[in-house]
C-alpha cells in the first residue's frame, strides 16, 4: 500500500526537481557570466541537495546517485576548495540536462540511467578530488553489491491481505538468483492443527538474493507487504563494488519494471489536468463567491414578497449581481493566466548554447516576465518564440568581428519584452544586429518567383516576404534555423492563436519582431451589431471608433472601392452585408453606422446597420460545429438564444484587401 | 469451489485407502495400515479449511501417506498446513510419507524452501 502512497507524490517530486534544475541552470548561467555572488553557489547546492534527497526517498536511485556526485563537486566549490571556471559551469550545465532527461525517463517508467548519463557521471567522479571520495560516492548510492541478505517473517494476517510470500519470492527471482537459506515456523504458531486458522501465516525465511540488485528494487517488491511482515535487508558483506556498479546499470531495465507502470500512470493522468494557482487568486475567487451568495439571498428576499415599491432595490440587486458575475468570471479566467516568465526562463540557456555554437557574443535582456497570459496561449507560444530568438542570433546578430568593424560593441543585445496593450499581450524580440538584408531577400524572392524582377518594394513589403512559405535566405541550412520551415510557420502558429506577428527592421541597426496575442481564447468583449436580420459581434479590442458618415465624406476609388476620410487618413470601407452576403441590410451609408477597426496597424471601416450594445461573448468554435469561414472567428449565443457570428477583424481586413486587389 | 469437492473426494479416498491400495498395482509402496490423504488439485488458501479437517482425521492414524500427484495449484497457506500437520504427526509419534507430488507442488515448495522440511519426493519419482 505504501507503493500507492508514494507514487502519488512522484509528480510533485518531478515538478519540484524540475524547478530546482531551472534554478540551478539560472544560477549556473549567472556564474558563467562572471558573477561572484556566493549565494549562487548555495542556490545550486541546495537545489542539487533537495533533488538528491527526494530521489532517494522515492527510490530513484540512479537520479540520487548522479546528483550525489554533482553535489560532492558543488560542496568543493562551496567550501572554496575548487574555483569556478567555464569548464566546470559547462559540465554542471550538462549535468542539469542529464538530470532533466533522467527525471523525464523516470516519469515515463523507462530505465533511468543511460550511456550518456553514466559517462557524465564518470566525468563528474573523475573531477571530484581524491580517489577515496570516489569510492564512497559510487558504492552505496549505486547499490553496487553482489547481493542481499533478506530476513523475512510474515505477520499472521499476511495471507488475509491477499498477499502470498510465494508471489513475493517469484518477484525476487526476477531480480537475481534467490536462495532460501532457511525456512522456519515462527514461535507463535499453534502446536495443534485443530487450533490452526489456515488463513494465518506462521512462517519466516532467511533469504539471500544474489546479483547486482539495487536496494530500491528489493524495497519495491516488499512495498506491498508494508505492515504485513517483519523485514531486515542487509547487503552481502565484501561485495566487489566497482564492477557491480556497472552490472547494476546494465541490469536496470528488468528490475525497474514492477514500479514503473504505476509512476507512468500517475504522471499521465495528472499531466493534462493540473495547474498551479497562486493562493491570492483562489482567495479572490472565494471573496467573489461570498459576494454572489449575499446578492443571491438579497434577491430572493425581494422576490419572496415583491411590491412595486421595491423596484429600485431589485434593480440595485441585479446591477450588483451583474457586477459580481463579471468579477467572478474575471477571477476564474485569471486562474488560467500564467506569467510569461515561465517561457522566457528557457532563453538564457538557449542563448548561452547558441553563443558557443555560433561563436557570437550575446547579452540577453528580459523585460515584463510577470506579464500574464492564458495557459493555452502560453503553451503554444514557446516554439514560435524559440524560433524567433534563434533567428535573431543566427541571422540578426553579427559576429564580434563584424560588429567591431561596423563600430558596434562586440556583444550584441537581444531583448525580450512582454507587455499588455489593450486586450492583447505584445511580445517583442529585438536585436541590435544587422537588420533584414533587403537585397538578399529581394533576390531570393525573385529566385523563388514570389515577386517579379524589377518590382519596387517598400521596406514593409520586403519584411512581409520573409513570412512567405518556404522562404529562407540562409546560404546553407544550419541546425538552428534556415530549414525553410521558418517564419511562415511562426506566423501560422501565432495566427492560430488569434494573434499576429510583424517585423520592423532598420539596416545596420537591428530588427524588432512583434507578436501580438489575445489574452485569452475563451471569452471576448464584443460590440453587437445588426446587419440585416443577422447579428455580428465585433471584438471590442479591435474597435477604434464608431461613427455615422455623411454621403459626401465617402469617395469612390478606381476598382469600385470606397474610402472615407478619418483623422488625416483615408480608410477603405467594407460593407459587411456585402462581405457576408446578408440580404435586407441597409445599403445607404448615411443610414448605417461605420465601425472603424484596426488590425496589425491597418484600419478599415465596417458598414453595419446598427449598434445593439456591448456584450461578453463566450467563443464557440465555428470550425468544430460547421467549417472555417473567412472573416469569421467563431460564434456565440446571445441572451435571446439566437446565434451571432464573431467577426475576425484581421480576416475581414485581409478579405477587404483581396477584394480591392 | 472445486477445491471443496476434491477435498471431499480426498476424505472418501482416505477412508477407503486400503481398498484402493489393492486395486492399483502401481502403488506398491503403500503400507497396509497407512491412511492415504489425496491432496486436491487446488491446494490453495480457500481449500484449507476442508483439507485441515481431513488432516486432523488422519493424525490419529499414525501412518499417513500424502498423495500430491494431482495438485495443480499450491500456495503458502497450503504448504504451511502440510508442514504443521507433519510436525504434529511427528510429535505424536506418527510418520508420513509421500505417494507422489506434482510439478506444481514441487515448484511451490522449492521456491519457498520447504521441499526438505516437507520431505517431498521429486515429481519425477511419483
Amino acid at each position: 500500500m505504501s507503493a500507492v502512497d508514494l507514487t502519488q507524490f512522484h509528480k510533485t517530486f518531478f515538478e519540484e526537481s524540475l524547478e530546482g534544475l531551472d534554478a540551478m541552470e539560472a544560477a549556473l548561467l549567472a556564474l558563467g557570466a562572471g558573477s561572484t555572488d556566493s549565494e549562487l553557489v548555495h542556490t545550486i547546492f541546495r537545489a542539487a541537495h533537495s533533488i538528491k534527497g527526494g530521489a532517494a526517498t522515492f527510490g530513484f536511485t540512479d537520479v540520487a546517485a548522479f546528483t550525489h556526485v554533482a553535489e560532492s563537486l558543488l560542496e568543493e566549490v562551496r567550501s572554496e576548495r575548487r574555483a569556478v571556471d567555464a569548464e566546470l559551469v559547462e559540465l554542471l550545465l550538462r549535468s542539469v540536462d542529464a538530470l532533466r532527461a533522467m527525471l523525464d525517463r523516470s516519469g515515463r517508467g523507462q530505465p533511468v540511467a543511460d550511456a550518456e548519463s553514466e559517462a557524465l557521471r564518470a566525468e563528474l567522479v573523475r573531477l571530484v578530488s581524491g580517489e577515496a571520495a570516489v569510492a564512497v560516492v559510487v558504492a552505496p548510492k549505486a547499490a553496487a553489491v553482489s547481493g542481499w541478505d533478506i530476513g523475512f517473517v510474515a505477520l499472521p494476517h499476511l495471507l488475509q491481505t491477499g498477499n502470498d510470500p510465494l508471489r513475493v519470492f517469484r518477484e525476487l527471482q526476477q531480480l537475481g538468483r534467490l536462495e532460501v537459506v532457511r525456512a522456519f515456523i515462527v514461535d507463535g504458531a499453534p502446536s495443534q492443527l485443530s487450533a490452526l486458522d489456515p488463513t494465518q501465516c506462521y512462517l519466516g525465511w532467511d533469504l539471500r538474493l544474489h546479483g547486482a540488485t539495487t536496494r530500491a528494487d528489493i524495497d519495491a517488491v516488499f512495498d506491498w507487504l508494508d505492515g504485513d511482515c517483519e523485514l531486515a535487508i542487509k547487503p552481502l558483506a565484501e561485495a566487489p563494488a566497482a564492477s557491480a556498479a556497472v552490472a547494476a546499470v546494465a541490469n536496470e531495465p528488468k528490475p525497474a519494471a514492477p514500479v514503473a507502470p504505476q509512476a507512468q500512470q500517475a504522471i499521465a493522468s495528472s499531466e493534462t489536468s493540473s495547474i498551479r494557482v497562486g493562493i491570492d487568486k483562489v482567495d479572490a475567487l472565494i471573496n467573489m463567491m461570498g459576494e454572489l451568495v449575499i446578492t443571491q439571498s438579497m434577491l430572493s428576499e425581494i422576490g419572496e414578497k415583491f411590491e412595486i415599491s421595491q423596484l429600485e432595490r431589485l434593480r440595485d440587486g441585479l446591477a450588483h449581481l451583474e457586477r459580481t458575475t463579471r468579477e467572478l468570471q474575471e477571477s476564474v479566467m485569471r486562474i488560467r493566466m500564467l506569467p510569461i516568465g515561465s517561457v522566457f526562463n528557457r532563453f538564457p540557456r538557449l542563448v548561452h548554447d547558441l553563443e558557443r555554437k555560433l561563436d557570437k557574443r550575446v547579452k540577453l535582456e528580459l523585460h515584463g516576465e510577470g506579464t500574464e497570459l492564458d495557459k493555452t496561449v502560453l503553451e503554444k507560444i514557446g516554439d514560435p518564440l524559440v524560433h524567433l530568438v534563434r533567428n535573431a542570433i543566427d541571422h540578426g546578430l553579427e559576429s564580434p568581428a563584424q560588429r567591431k568593424a561596423a563600430g558596434k560593441s562586440e556583444t550584441g543585445t537581444l531583448k525580450l519584452n512582454a507587455y499588455h496593450e489593450g486586450g492583447n499581450i505584445v511580445v517583442q524580440i529585438s536585436d541590435d544586429g544587422a537588420g533584414l538584408n533587403h537585397a538578399a531577400i529581394v533576390a531570393k524572392a525573385q529566385q523563388r518567383g514570389l515577386i517579379s524582377v524589377g518590382q519596387e518594394l517598400s521596406d514593409a513589403e520586403v519584411a512581409e516576404l520573409i513570412f512567405q512559405p518556404g522562404f529562407s535566405t540562409a546560404a546553407k541550412a544550419t541546425d538552428l534555423s534556415g530549414r525553410g520551415v521558418g517564419m511562415d510557420v511562426v506566423r501560422r502558429n501565432v495566427r492560430d492563436l488569434g494573434g499576429g506577428v510583424g517585423v520592423r527592421s532598420v539596416s545596420g541597426k537591428g530588427s524588432i519582431f512583434t507578436i501580438t496575442l489575445p489574452l485569452t481564447l475563451a471569452i471576448i468583449d464584443g460590440l453587437v451589431t445588426a446587419v440585416g436580420s443577422e447579428r455580428y459581434i465585433v471584438p471590442l479590442t479591435s474597435i477604434v471608433e464608431s461613427l455615422r458618415l455623411r454621403a459626401e465624406a465617402v469617395r469612390k476609388i478606381a476598382g469600385g472601392g470606397e474610402v472615407f476620410h478619418f483623422r488625416d487618413e483615408y480608410l477603405p470601407i467594407m460593407r459587411l452585408h456585402h462581405a457576408f452576403g446578408c440580404v435586407d441590410a441597409i445599403t445607404d451609408i448615411e443610414s448605417g453606422i461605420v465601425v472603424v477597426v484596426e488590425e496589425g496597424g491597418r484600419r478599415m471601416g465596417l458598414l453595419v446597420d446598427d449598434l445593439l450594445g456591448q456584450q461578453q461573448a463566450v467563443v464557440k468554435s465555428l470550425e468544430a460545429h460547421y467549417r472555417r469561414v473567412q472573416g469569421i472567428s467563431g460564434a456565440t449565443i446571445l441572451s435571446d438564444g439566437s446565434v451571432a457570428l464573431i467577426v475576425d477583424v484581421g480576416g475581414v481586413v485581409r478579405l477587404g484587401r483581396s477584394k480591392a486587389a | 469451489m472445486t477445491g471443496k469437492q476434491k477435498t471431499a473426494d480426498g476424505k472418501r479416498q482416505a477412508a477407503a485407502a486400503p481398498a484402493l491400495d489393492g486395486a492399483s498395482p502401481a502403488d506398491s509402496a503403500v503400507p497396509a495400515e497407512a491412511v492415504v490423504v489425496t491432496l486436491p488439485a487446488d491446494c490453495r488458501i480457500a481449500a484449507q479449511v476442508a483439507l485441515k479437517t481431513v488432516l486432523i482425521d488422519a493424525l490419529v492414524a499414525g501412518k499417513v501417506m500424502l498423495d500430491g500427484r494431482v495438485v495443480e495449484h499450491a500456495d503458502t497457506a497450503g504448504l504451511q498446513l502440510l508442514m504443521l500437520f507433519q510436525r504434529e504427526l511427528k510429535s505424536r509419534g506418527g510418520t508420513s510419507s509421500w505417494r507422489g507430488a506434482s510439478d506444481a507442488l514441487n515448484d511451490a515448495a522449492g521456491l519457498l524452501g520447504l521441499s526438505q522440511t516437507l520431505e517431498l519426493p521429486a515429481a519425477a519419482l511419483a
